[in-house]
């Protein structure tokens, strides 16, 4: 038990609950409400009803993909800020794939999440390629690129992709056969959640089984060493990148053919950016990123209640999920200082 | 407090379930120059961080008279500053607020002059070799006047030429009063060296002697608690054939290789003498694979000039035991499996197709803690963790698990304690017995003397010399190291 406890994971939640909790008290102590009413409809909104905590689950789905991602990236000693930008092209790959594909569902599906997942990886490899070629700053790389592609989106629905049939800044509604199941009726909540945690599951296996993730770590942990054993660094970080952004694509996608039926540029609200404090949280091991993603959907969907019963302003949500990111952050910054 | 400058009583310093420092008392008189001993994890450098200060006891008092300073085993230097900016650092001379360079640079330059230290003030660090890197931290240290300097196997890295001028400086340090403690494992050095030393074993003090009254042996006996294991027996051998090196130039500036000509065979060790920054980089780097160079390098007759990376090297059959074993060897946050199976990930039996055989990993792991005493003998133990000499029997044993046809040890023995060095030397032995050809990159002339069936010696970025080992000669040797004919 006192190893449980010994666990950076284990510490490192617990530090998020005491942030959570802590500052979030404070915070609606400010705003001149009782912080039981403040977390009573938060968790109310998250749980309450099938609906809602069906919700959390598609918030949770939506940030799990990207977190992957980014945490591969991260394994490989690689920050993937692009998550975002290869999740808003993945989602409009597949919105226009989807349109063209009125197949049988498996094959129109596939094809749809597949597009996603190509277009992500092809926006992350553009990074990679700079950083293996020229070795560019992938920070500042993926930092652009998604400025480059949120434009090229909006550019691409209203201009070149644009369909007389859909409105500004979407792409028109998906053949129903690119639509993915739904597993809880009435609700939004898709096989999305299933593929999330299989590919959590498969990268898993990727890290600790494989030859590629065995590198990938290496490469992360110790380049030199890494070098001298006969990994080529170079390509590790094409690749890295290229599967961090097809994994956020393809979360993009599942955006697209699970929740909203089209490609819309306010596709995400930032989960891109959300998902690498997810996958910092779940200590880039790919189950607790999951648990993590978990939280962070219960944070962003019972914020909507939170405001609405609680009369809690929901960017109280925001505060506490970027002090969390600096509690985490800073631990590992002190942490990293005890050990060189 | 008796004359002494520093006076440690009664020190004890636990580490989770290692106790590191079990009762310790020492004393340290201005003026000597005192040796601390012991094998690796002994508790000899928890005890220099305790005196220093860096390190809080659990119990025991340390009291002193003086300033003072430590020599960090693991340089502790801003690689990009230069070498001023490092030995100033925090205390620069300001002209108003800015920084007074040409003070700054004459400070230093005197206080190097003064202590017969040669380096130049302007040099950023990282471009130095690290004997140089050595001055630059004993300097720093110089610079705040201190009256005790303690010396974490200041040594290790430093070549035969080297290791006496920082002798002549610590001695005349002495000489002026400072009280000097050298924790290290050259017990040749303790006897020429020191006046008293001090051996720990387990956390403890087994034995006191005056320097003048002792010897090697019994220092020796005393640290490992009973006899050193023999040197492995060398077998005859048929030398056969193996690593033909033809106008091999690698590198550039002062530490390239120029022109290197020699062989290898396989069941032989070939010794390559040299001071540090004499070309050896060059040489074992292009033996890697890990830097462009011009020439041919043949194993076994085929040329391995197609692709010049570590894993057709690797492929090849080349291994190489890397100078610094924490950045170019080991993945310090990983387990000692994972490190076994570095590097021979590629290749069957580890490598399954894409997979990565956890079950191969586990047998080569449990050979290398067997035949090479790792401890602990816990596979799932994180390397960095380890001690020095624990973690060098993990890059040699993996090398040598791995069957090599050529293997490139590049100072194999670099502060490791005396019972680890052996180990490793007996295994290299052992290598050369069962035919594999051994390119030993050495600054201790002892260990190419003890193991090389043939001696090389490199000055200036060439190969300057060979002998047999029927008939090499020491003073020749030595004299060719310094650039002599």
């Amino acid at each position: 038990m006192a190893a449980f406890f010994r666990l950076r994971i284990v510490r490192d939640l617990g530090i998020a609950l005491i942030v959570v909790f802590g500052v979030g008290s404070i915070a609606m102590l400010l705003a001149h409400v009782s912080p039981f009413d403040g977390f009573y409809a938060l968790f109310d909104g998250a749980f309450g009803t099938t609906s809602e905590f069906a919700e959390t689950l598609v918030s949770a789905t939506a940030l799990l993909f990207p977190a992957l991602g980014v945490a591969l990236a991260f394994r490989a000693g690689l920050f993937n800020i692009g998550a975002e930008g290869q999740l808003v092209l993945g989602g409009l790959a597949a919105g226009v794939i989807g349109v063209f594909v009125p197949g049988p569902p498996v094959v129109s599906i596939v094809a749809t999440l597949l597009a996603g997942a190509i277009a992500g990886g092809f926006w992350g490899g553009i990074a990679g390629f700079l950083k293996s070629r020229f070795g560019a700053n992938e920070v500042i790389a993926t930092l652009m690129l998604n400025v480059v592609a949120a434009l090229l989106a909006t550019y691409a629905v209203d201009g070149p992709l644009h369909f007389a049939t859909a409105n500004e800044g979407e792409t028109p509604l998906l053949a129903k056969t690119a639509w993915l199941p739904t597993i809880v009726p009435d609700t939004r909540l898709t096989i999305s959640i299933v593929i999330a945690l299989l590919l959590a599951l498969a990268l898993r296996f990727v890290f600790n089984r494989t030859i590629f993730g065995f590198e990938l770590r290496a490469a992360g942990e110790a380049p030199e060493a890494a070098r001298r054993a006969g990994v080529d660094l170079r390509s590790i970080a094409l690749q890295a990148m290229t599967y961090s952004g097809a994994i956020a694509g393809l979360g993009g996608a599942t955006l697209v053919t699970g929740v909203l039926h089209r490609f819309n540029t306010g596709l995400s609200p930032g989960y891109g950016f959300v998902a690498i404090a997810v996958a910092l949280v779940g200590n880039l091991e790919p189950i607790w990123i999951a648990v993590a993603a978990f939280a962070f959907g219960i944070l962003q969907n019972g914020a909507l209640s939170m405001q609405a019963e609680a009369n809690v302003p929901r960017d109280i949500v925001n505060v506490i999920e970027g002090l969390v990111i600096i509690a985490l952050a800073g631990r590992r910054y002190i942490a990293s200082r005890r050990t060189t | 407090m008796s004359g002494a400058v520093l006076a440690l009583r009664g020190i004890r310093k636990r580490f989770g379930t290692v106790q590191a420092v079990d009762g310790v008392d020492l004393d340290l008189n201005a003026g000597e120059i005192h040796a601390l001993v012991g094998e690796n994890g002994a508790g000899k450098s928890t005890l220099a961080a305790i005196a220093f200060g860096a390190v809080i006891p659990d119990e025991g008092t340390v009291e002193t008279k003086a300033v003072v300073g430590l020599v960090h085993q693991h340089f502790q230097l801003v690689d990009r500053l230069n070498v001023w900016e490092n030995v100033l650092l925090g205390r620069e001379p300001k002209r108003g607020w800015r920084i007074d360079r040409a003070a700054a640079r004459e400070r230093v330059r005197a206080l190097a002059t003064e202590h017969g230290l040669d380096v130049d003030p302007d040099a950023i660090v990282e471009t130095l070799p690290i004997g140089v890197q050595q001055r630059v931290e004993l300097l720093r240290e110089l610079e705040r006047g201190p009256g005790v300097l303690l010396l974490d196997e200041p040594t290790a890295a430093l070549a035969p030429t080297e290791i006496a001028s920082f002798f002549r400086t610590i001695t005349a340090l002495a000489k002026a009063g400072t009280a000097v403690l050298i924790v290290t494992h050259k017990l040749q050095e303790v006897i020429d060296y020191s006046t008293r030393v001090t051996v720990m074993r387990s956390g403890r003090v087994v034995a006191r002697y005056d320097t003048n009254a002792t010897s090697t042996d019994e220092i020796a006996r005393a640290m490992v608690g009973g006899e050193l294991p023999p040197l492995a027996e060398r077998a005859a051998t048929t030398p056969a054939p193996r690593l033909s090196v033809r106008g091999l130039s690698a590198g550039n500036g002062g530490g390239g290789l120029v022109d290197g000509t020699f062989e290898v065979r396989a069941g032989e060790i070939v010794g390559v003498a040299g001071v540090e920054g004499n070309g050896q980089s060059a040489l074992a780097d292009a033996l890697a694979g890990v830097t462009s160079y011009t020439g041919t390098i043949e194993l076994d007759g085929v040329p391995l000039t197609a692709t010049v990376t570590p894993a057709a090297r690797l492929a090849a059959g080349v291994r190489v035991i890397p100078q610094d074993r924490r950045n170019e060897a080991l993945v310090l946050g990983w387990s000692i499996a994972e490190n076994v199976a570095l590097g021979r990930h590629q290749t069957a039996p580890i490598r399954r197709g894409a997979i990565l055989d956890r079950t191969a990993e586990a047998a080569a792991t449990k050979e290398v803690i067997e035949r090479f005493d790792v401890r602990p003998p816990d596979p799932q133990a994180v390397v960095d963790a380890l001690s020095g000499g624990n973690q060098q029997k993990i890059v040699v044993g993996r090398a040598l698990g791995a069957h090599p046809k050529l293997l490139v040890a590049y100072q194999p023995t670099r502060g490791i304690d005396v019972g680890a060095a052996t180990l490793v030397q007996s295994r290299l032995i052992e290598a050369r017995n069962a035919g594999v050809a051994v390119l030993l990159i050495s600054f201790e002339l002892d260990e190419i003397f003890a193991l090389a069936d043939r001696v090389l010696v490199m000055s200036g970025g060439r190969f300057v010399g060979a002998f047999d080992r029927a008939n090499v000669d020491r003073g020749r040797v030595g004299a060719l190291m310094a650039g002599g004919h």
